[in-house]
């Protein structure tokens, strides 16, 4: 670097995928520095997905280890298939992707578009999920060494390896076109239809492949195993298979179907990340519209919030409703709920023979559903809704300041906030239990439904206000809503886990009343749900206010990023 | 009764970051009616020293008080008092100007009929009404800034605290944020703000306090504090920069 250096600078030394990896080490690294507790979760989370994974390592060894290999093609196809569909839609639907490397960040560097593309990929696999996945499908390696010998394993880790690239590219090439598209506000409707489009595909090919399977059609299923395995969802992970079974021929041709598909997906990618990076979906500035007319207050107020008092509280909520439209990140939330609300209850009590938990009253019910079940699906929807304000505080970001100067107690800041997201939740939560009762043949069911549903809500308002005020940690400040820090991902898991579970206790209740009330529950469903819920939410709010004013200025702190 | 108190007193505030001091145990007196600049380098806590100050950060020791009400002991009487427009915090940005202003106004405890009336003064003095209902997120550093102001403005604080209310904004903005704060201290306002803008501070300023390396190093009105030099000078001497000797980054010429 020293010396004279008049003449133009040396050639620049590459700029290698190794150095984005290094990148990434070091930033993790720094995050939990001085952060003991954000360590110990890392641990735990990682031992958990470890453990998960182990599981599912010697799932998929065991046709090798029994020595049946009548199976061994459709556990390939079945598993690797749902592996690499788990990876394209769990980060829209519920986790996000690791941005610890935001690529807007590289925007200035000169750095062509292959080594960054090239570069970040490498460091996305540098993550504990990655790992996971690698150690759970090399199970299939037993697998194939046991009846194919060495060749069948050699091909079988090659397999493994393009197949768990081949999921890494499809995350973030999907994730990254859904970010730009969210990030412009025309599209952000369509953004909406699409996911819903997926989703819808999901309900029907589960609820066939639960039909399949209790059919107990093996020869039909083993036919949609070879039709997966040469699909990009299932090709990697039975080429080793197909070695072992002496369809030499057809390894190479899948591992080629892999390699292409990868090489398109980054190329995808590579295109929705010069977007991101140069911005180009902000939509320029907005446009300035007319000059104001009539008041400010007026203004302030959505007409769904019309109704609210024109004081502190009504200020509170109709800021919050706002930004539950306005904010990419808080949007993506409510199309999820909206999407998955739907969706899961259908499919479980279609299917829902495959719920082992209730798989008596289902079975007995000759394949239609029961109080009981559709009660915890709608449990789980009312969970699904709630949880969503486990890191209410995180959306604010340091904006949370303007409250703190404001000295807004925290009851009055908890209650607002738990009206504002209510005022799209129930509305969602009404239309769900209908379309849900009307799809199931059961309309006198609506009652007790929406009951559970409120009474679910209502009680993980109540717990989630707590996780919210102890548990809230910085959302990174992008604009790509489904980002969020490396570290804090397992934060994540680890609260909302915590939050489930405590909502599902305290909605016990419902599912029980349920069970033993009978006929009456049909009526009483509806009145003591909502009150149930109410309660819990007004109480919660309560609660958990006194906690929010003892620490206001912490919790600023915690949400605050980083810079 | 708040006649005998500073508008803002701060005893023995000290805050430290894993370990690392960033505020080290800072006395101030804002006597009511001054306008009050915050000197200090970048890094010197100048922004830790205001949010604990305001309420925003929780000090390790030590304590602030507004016109005589401690902040952190009997908060809400003291921040009714208080006006703030804190830096690197961002607004609510996904708010259209108006529609912050309503925010805070309505969050104040202020009559809707009285917010209306003054946020339409409030954008059209600040130039801010053109901008109708484009949200906050899309302005400029400077309109923020303004918008920022307005916000701390709106529900008429006795005590207005300032971050570096004139970093990144454009000169007709400053000399119109300037215009507002003096016509505020007239009024019988108090402004405390922070600023490494030393000509900006030699303007405007009555009072002067030096904060470097988490200590006020000197302090008092502009003229105890300044002598017969420039107040550049007395800043550079007082923190103890350096000049460049020229022999450094010879590669920066061609």
């Amino acid at each position: 670097m020293a010396g004279p250096v008049t003449t133009p600078a040396r050639q620049a030394r590459s700029v290698s995928a190794r150095h984005f990896v290094r990148l990434k080490l070091r930033v993790m690294g720094n995050n939990f520095r001085g952060q003991g507790w954000r360590v110990a979760l890392f641990l735990v989370g990682s031992l958990i997905g470890l453990w998960f994974a182990a599981g599912a390592f010697f799932g998929l060894a065991s046709p090798g280890l029994v020595g049946d290999d009548r199976y061994a093609l459709m556990i390939a196809a079945f598993a690797g298939g749902l592996t690499v569909l788990g990876w394209l839609l769990l980060p829209l639907v519920f986790f996000g992707v690791d941005e610890t490397l935001d690529p807007a960040r590289f925007a200035l560097l000169p750095l062509s578009r292959r080594t960054l593309v090239t570069g970040l990929f490498a460091a996305a696999l540098v993550s504990v999920p990655t790992v996971a996945v690698l150690l759970a499908l090399s199970g299939l390696v037993v697998t194939a060494a046991v009846f194919g010998g060495w060749s069948a394993a050699l091909v079988t880790v090659v397999g493994v390896v393009c197949g768990l690239l081949l999921c890494v590219a499809g995350a973030r090439a999907v994730t990254s076109a859904f970010a730009s598209m969210l990030r412009s506000r025309r599209v952000r409707d369509l953004a909406a239809v699409l996911l819903a489009v997926v989703a819808a595909l999901i309900g029907p090919l589960q609820i066939a492949g639960v039909a399949a399977i209790q059919d107990t059609n093996w020869d039909r299923l083993s036919g949609v195993a070879t039709v997966i395995g040469w699909t990009p969802f299932g090709a990697p992970w039975t080429a080793g298979i197909d070695v072992a079974q002496g369809r030499v021929w057809a390894a190479p041709v899948k591992l080629l179907i892999t390699v292409v598909t990868i090489v398109a997906l980054l190329a995808w990618w590579s295109r929705s990340l010069e977007s991101a990076m140069v911005g180009a979906a902000t939509a320029g500035p907005a446009k300035a519209g007319p000059r104001l007319t009539g008041g400010v207050v007026a203004q302030l107020f959505p007409r769904a919030a019309g109704w609210l008092r024109r004081d502190r509280f009504g200020a509170l909520v109709a800021r919050e409703a706002r930004y539950w439209w306005r904010d990419a990140r808080r949007r993506a939330n409510l199309i999820t709920i909206a999407v998955v609300g739907l969706f899961v209850p259908v499919m479980v009590n279609f299917g829902g023979q495959g719920f082992s938990f209730d798989s008596e009253q289902g079975f007995s019910a000759a394949g239609s559903s029961s109080p009981i079940l559709v009660s915890v699906s709608m449990l789980f929807v009312g969970l699904l809704a709630a949880v969503t304000l486990a890191n209410q505080f995180g959306f604010d970001g340091s904006a949370y300041a303007a409250n703190v100067v404001a000295g807004v107690p925290g009851r009055l800041e908890l209650r607002a906030r738990l009206t504002a997201f209510s005022l799209y939740v129930l509305p969602m939560l009404a239309v769900v239990a209908v379309v849900v009762a009307l799809v199931l043949g059961e309309p006198t069911w609506i009652g007790f439904m929406a009951g559970a549903l409120v009474a679910t809500y209502g009680a993980g308002l109540a717990v989630n206000s707590f996780v919210s005020v102890l548990g809230a940690y910085a959302l990174p400040e992008t604009s790509n809503p489904f980002a969020m820090n490396s570290g804090a991902g397992v934060v994540k898991g680890m609260l909302t886990l915590l939050a489930m579970v405590a909502t599902a206790a305290l909605a016990t209740p419902m599912v029980l009343a349920a069970a033993l009330l009978g006929d009456a529950w049909l009526w009483l469903g509806l009145p003591l749900g909502v009150a149930y819920g109410v309660g819990a939410a007004l109480l919660g709010a309560y609660l958990a206010g006194d906690v929010l004013d003892r620490r206001q200025p912490e919790l600023l702190a915690l949400v605050t990023p980083r810079r | 009764m708040t006649g005998e108190h500073p508008a803002l007193a701060l005893r023995g505030l000290a805050k430290s970051f894993d370990g690392k001091v960033a505020v080290n145990g800072v006395d101030l007196e804002v006597p009511a009616g001054s306008f009050y600049g915050l000197l200090g380098p970048n890094g010197a806590g100048k922004t830790t020293t205001l949010s604990m100050a305001v309420g925003l950060l929780r000090p390790d020791a030590g304590g602030a008080w507004v016109l005589g009400h401690d902040v952190w002991a009997d908060p809400v009487t003291a921040k009714q008092l208080l006006g703030v427009m804190p830096d690197g915090v961002r607004l609510f940005d996904r708010l259209s100007g108006a529609e912050l202003l309503a925010y805070h106004g309505l969050l104040r405890g202020m009559d809707p009929a009285v917010v209306d009336q003054r946020a339409a003064e409030l954008l059209d003095v600040l130039a801010l009404a053109d901008a109708g209902r484009t949200l906050v997120v899309d302005y400029s550093a400077g309109m923020k800034k303004k918008i920022g102001l307005a916000c701390a403005l709106l529900h008429g604080p006795r005590l207005l605290v300032l971050d570096e209310p004139f970093e990144a904004v454009d000169p007709v903005s400053a000399a119109l944020i300037r215009d507002i704060l003096q016509r505020y201290v007239a009024g019988g306002g108090t402004v405390v703000f922070s600023s490494h803008v030393m000509e900006v501070v030699q303007r405007l300023c009555s009072h002067v306090a030096i904060l470097a390396g988490g200590t006020i190093k000197q302090v008092g009105t502009l003229e105890q504090v300044r002598g017969d030099r420039s107040l550049e000078d007395v800043f550079v001497e007082v923190v103890g920069g350096r000049t460049a000797t020229g022999e450094e980054l010879a590669w920066l010429a061609r």
